[in-house]
């Protein structure tokens, strides 16, 4: 097999150590979380921000599309090549440019790994607060584009809230820098526009973030329940009386189970739900909110409050917690994670649907929940290999999404829409929604080349549920 | 009146009724910016109206300023031109409200002490203290991206904006993000409106995310000496477990004048910072017994003031600009922006230049944030204080800053950028700004990128 011209190309400007293109080689870059695949033409492992500048002009002048990649943990196929083209991973830049602890901020290239940003900072009272459970593999670059969040987000806000600004190559190549240092820049907030947007809109190369401090005390709560709607009907009542945990997170028995057998973190293999509840703050404060919170368990017929005793006991728990997709990855070939959003006092109701919507299709769902903020994450198994299993995933997620929308919610709380959910947004946006996002995307990426089939639906026409998911495994 | 005054009434008449078009010219000099008033007031009624008022605009190539009570139309530059006014007074309304999801979504004529007391019922808040204060509307709010030293806790309506509805000058409704407190879907296209100062398109309705009210709070005073013992009880504070809602290092100008008038009026020879904590009676007492020992160690005093006193000092320093003119009509008002931990550096820099003019000049620092607010209060001449403004410029800048003008005579606001210079992303801006408005028909020639 010989490179071809555009692979030479790109061994010239950066090496041949850095360009991938050989089919054994690429294959590994075809797919994300997601399970949607496609392989690219060629992968290049950019070491600075002026190799993504030539790597985005040669792919420019020859008109092939680039995707950004970061550690393709993705889950709604956003690092995919749609269209082939280059894929520019990460992996070489990675570097924390600068730690500022006085300000509170760190200065990282896109490929640095999130909970090495938290590592980082540790010792000094410290940490980067947006936390997905992925953590230990997603890249920093792919949270901001997908505007990540995690358990704890909360109480803390999403990655949004912790990012101040970005270095951007635009598809032309051109170098913007958006934001500042500090915030509220005068001028339109283009950090904020970006966040979010997929790699639609440009490369970001560089990341101004904000740090946290680490709060004094922290205390995890295990509530067990044995009906499993007494969970969310807890979760509305700890809002509705205007505490806010730092997370709020519930699993049903079913998924419970399956993190008790991979992971043993102490979770009643009996009960029909649990909710994972950290408070954090002064010692004084969280001493009151967790009593607070037990008692609200209680009311609500928790069979059980436990608290972690020790930091171990509590990093267990979450664990558990944060590989629990693993856990059900482990006793169903393939799973099909879904994330909608739903206001948080119709949580019972929207767990009574899926329950349905799991009879009605034989299929089994597990329920995880970002609950405090309604983020629900069913996991529908099934088997790829069985096409008529596929249909009727492929249904019911479609049925749970539009629960969603009429809810009042949204399709996605932070997998993004990728190509995934792009032919859903009619349910939510409208034509003219939908074509100010499409010229707002042409201000930054005119002719469509970045990341291209993501973010945006084919047609304007409203409501065909088509979620894409196509065999393969799955993580 | 000539004819084209009256085309322009005549068509809005027909939109939004005669009694929502105003050309009085008292009513109209109310809004007038930077010296120039509109030719006409219209005050819409709905989204819909709006959006109409805004299409037939551009197409007559009419220039709208949206606004609500004025608090925040002095900031940003003169406008190139001005005809109509559009008020969003009678756009007050609460269209969603679930206290026990923390959530609203209302129009943006309400005004902010309304909003609170209607959310306070249920224990809830939007927890900003942004210039204008009660009298600000929750669309200027959003529109400047307004905030007050609470940022330092809670955030900017950055960080509470869930989704809002935009009308644009193309007379469509185009809607962002949405109701709920989690929300990928689509770009963020909120952030663009968010701190745009009704220069892309009108919001017409925001949905926020709501906060508990916190049990109890409690302000503390520490006179500090100098500077160097501020930032040093600065860092120590930051640093220490608390979480301040809100802190200020005010110079003993700022002091002064911020006391003048109210039960704590008294001389002020040294800078002070003043603090808000939160939290139950237990916490507080935790609060003050750190507080005391951390002040100790810096050798400065503490003092713990009664709330309502402490409530009323607390509106004074976030909103300057509603009171302050009126105690020195030509006061320039001059907003940094920084890394927070040169605020003390800058301050004193701008002292410094200020004592070297022989200028009066009383500083805020918003401290864990990285605002600043500079009040210039003497008359002096319009040279000197264009020099004074560019060398405070200069200062910030100096330490990876900016500054934004706020207020200052109209005279003098041709001579200097209200924003000072933009950055390499200043071509991108342009272009949303002609992808939302290609006619230059909202608020034109007020914001960015002055040539
Ligand atoms: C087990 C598991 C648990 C997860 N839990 C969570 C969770 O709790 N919360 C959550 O939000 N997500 C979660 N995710 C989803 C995923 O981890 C996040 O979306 C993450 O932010 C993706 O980061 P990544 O580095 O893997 O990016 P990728 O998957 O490689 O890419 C994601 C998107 O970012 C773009 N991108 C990457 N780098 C850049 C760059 N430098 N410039 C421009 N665009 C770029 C890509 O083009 C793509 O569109 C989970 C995923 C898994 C597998």
């Amino acid at each position: 097999m010989k490179p071809r011209p555009l692979v030479r190309e790109l061994t010239r400007l950066l090496g041949p150590d850095a360009v991938l293109w050989r089919t054994e080689d690429v294959m590994l870059y075809e797919y994300d979380g997601l399970s949607v695949t496609a392989p690219p033409e060629a992968v290049v492992l950019p070491s600075t921000t002026e190799h993504v500048v030539g790597i985005v002009k040669l792919a420019a002048r020859e008109g092939v599309p680039v995707v950004a990649r970061g550690a393709g943990t993705g889950l709604s196929g956003g690092s995919v090549a749609m269209e082939g083209g280059i894929v520019i991973g990460f992996a070489r830049m990675k570097r924390i440019i600068e730690i500022d602890i006085e300000n509170l901020r760190a200065r990282v290239q896109p490929g640095v790994v999130n909970m090495d940003l938290t590592l980082a900072v540790g010792d000094q009272g410290c940490y980067f607060a947006p936390d997905p459970s992925s953590q230990k593999a997603c890249t920093i670059g792919g949270n901001v584009a997908e505007n990540a969040g995690g358990p704890h987000t909360l109480a803390y806000g999403v990655t949004t809230n912790h990012i101040l600004g970005l270095e951007v190559v635009l598809p032309d190549g051109e170098i913007i820098h958006t934001g500042a240092r500090f915030w509220d820049r005068p001028g339109y907030d283009l950090t904020g526009f970006v966040v979010g947007s997929e790699g639609t809109l440009g490369i970001v190369t560089e990341i101004t973030a904000r740090l946290s401090r680490k709060p004094e005390a922290v205390k995890t709560l295990l509530a067990i329940y044995d009906d499993v709607l007494d969970a969310p009907r807890t979760v509305a009542a700890i809002t509705a009386r205007r505490i806010t945990p730092a997370a709020l997170e519930m699993m049903d028995g079913f998924t419970l189970r399956a993190v008790e057998a991979a992971f043993h973190a102490g979770f009643p293999m009996d009960s029909a739900a649990v909710l994972l509840i950290e408070v954090e703050g002064l010692r004084e404060t969280v001493e009151d909110d967790a009593d607070q919170i037990e008692a609200i368990c209680q009311e609500n017929h928790a069979r059980e409050v436990r608290r972690a005793k020790s930091a171990e006991e509590r990093d267990l728990l979450w664990r558990g917690r944060k590989n629990a997709f693993g856990a059900l990855g482990r006793i169903s070939p393939n799973y099909y994670v879904q994330d909608g959003v739903i206001p948080r006092t119709r949580l019972p109701e929207m767990l009574g649907f899926i329950g349905q919507v799991g009879q009605k299709y034989q299929l089994r769902i597990g329920n995880i929940f970002h609950a405090g903020d309604g983020n629900l994450h069913p996991l529908l198994m099934f088997d790829a290999r069985d096409k008529d299993q596929t249909v009727r995933v492929t249904k019911a997620a479609g049925e749970i999404m539009a629960k969603c929308v009429e809810m009042g919610g949204s399709l996605t709380g932070e997998h993004g829409v990728g190509i995934e959910k792009r032919d859903l947004m009619p349910l939510i946006f409208s034509a003219d929604d939908l074509e100010m996002m499409q010229k707002l995307k042409a201000v930054f990426n005119p002719r469509g080349t970045l990341n291209p089939a993501k973010l945006l639906p084919t047609t304007k026409m409203c409501g065909e549920i088509r979620v894409q998911i196509s065999t393969g495994g799955v993580l | 009146m000539n004819t084209a005054v009256e085309t322009m009434q005549r068509e809005f008449v027909a939109i939004v009724g005669a009694s929502h078009v105003v050309s009085e010219p008292a009513a109209c000099s109310a809004l007038s910016v930077d010296g120039k008033a509109p030719q006409c007031v219209v005050y819409p009624a709905s989204a819909a109206d709006v959006t109409a008022v805004l299409r037939c605009a551009a197409e007559l190539g009419l220039a709208v300023i949206p606004c609500r009570n004025g608090t925040k139309l002095g900031t940003g530059n003169p406008p190139r031109r001005y005809d109509v006014a559009l008020s969003l007074k009678d756009m007050n309304r609460v269209w969603h409200y679930e206290p026990d999801d923390l959530t609203v979504t209302v129009e943006p004529g309400m005004k902010f002490g309304d909003f609170q007391h209607f959310v306070g019922r249920q224990g809830l808040w939007l927890p900003l203290d942004p210039p204008g204060g009660a009298r600000a509307s929750l669309g200027g709010i959003v529109a400047t991206n307004a905030t007050g030293p609470l940022r330092l806790y809670y955030g900017a309506p950055r960080d509470m904006v869930l989704g809002m509805k935009i009308a644009t000058v193309e007379g469509k409704v185009v809607k962002a993000g949405g109701r709920v407190v989690k929300n990928v879907a689509g770009y963020d296209i909120a952030k663009l409106l968010i701190g745009s100062y009704g220069t892309l398109g009108v919001i017409v309705e925001t949905s926020f995310k709501l906060f508990p009210l916190p049990a109890g709070r409690e302000t503390f005073v520490m006179p500090t000496g100098t500077l160097s013992i501020a930032r040093d009880l600065r860092r120590r504070i930051l640093h220490s477990p608390l979480t301040p809602l809100r802190m200020v290092l005010l110079n003993p100008s700022a002091a002064e004048l911020t006391l003048a008038g109210t039960p704590l009026e008294r001389p002020v020879k040294e800078p002070e910072i003043w603090l808000e904590m939160a939290g139950s009676p237990r916490v507080l007492e935790r609060c003050h017994g750190e507080l005391e020992g951390l002040a100790k160690a810096a050798g400065a005093p503490l003092q713990r003031l009664a709330s309502a006193d402490a409530e009323n000092v607390w509106t004074g320093i976030s909103d300057l600009q509603s009171w302050l003119p009126g105690r020195s009509p030509g006061v320039v008002i001059l907003r940094a922006l920084l890394p927070d931990a040169a605020s003390e550096e800058l301050l004193s820099r701008a002292e410094q230049e200020a004592e070297n003019d022989k200028a009066l000049l009383a500083g805020f620092a918003q401290l864990g944030v990285g605002v600043l607010h500079f009040c210039l209060l003497s008359e002096a001449a319009t040279p000197a204080v264009l020099g004074l403004i560019r060398r405070l410029r200069g200062a910030a800048e100096s330490l990876g800053g900016v500054l934004i003008v706020e207020r200052c005579h109209w005279d003098i606001k041709d001579r200097v950028d209200a924003w000072g210079s933009p950055g390499d992303d200043f071509a991108v801006m342009k272009k949303v700004k002609e992808t939302w408005d290609p006619k230059g028909t909202l608020s034109p020639g007020r914001f960015l990128g002055r040539a």
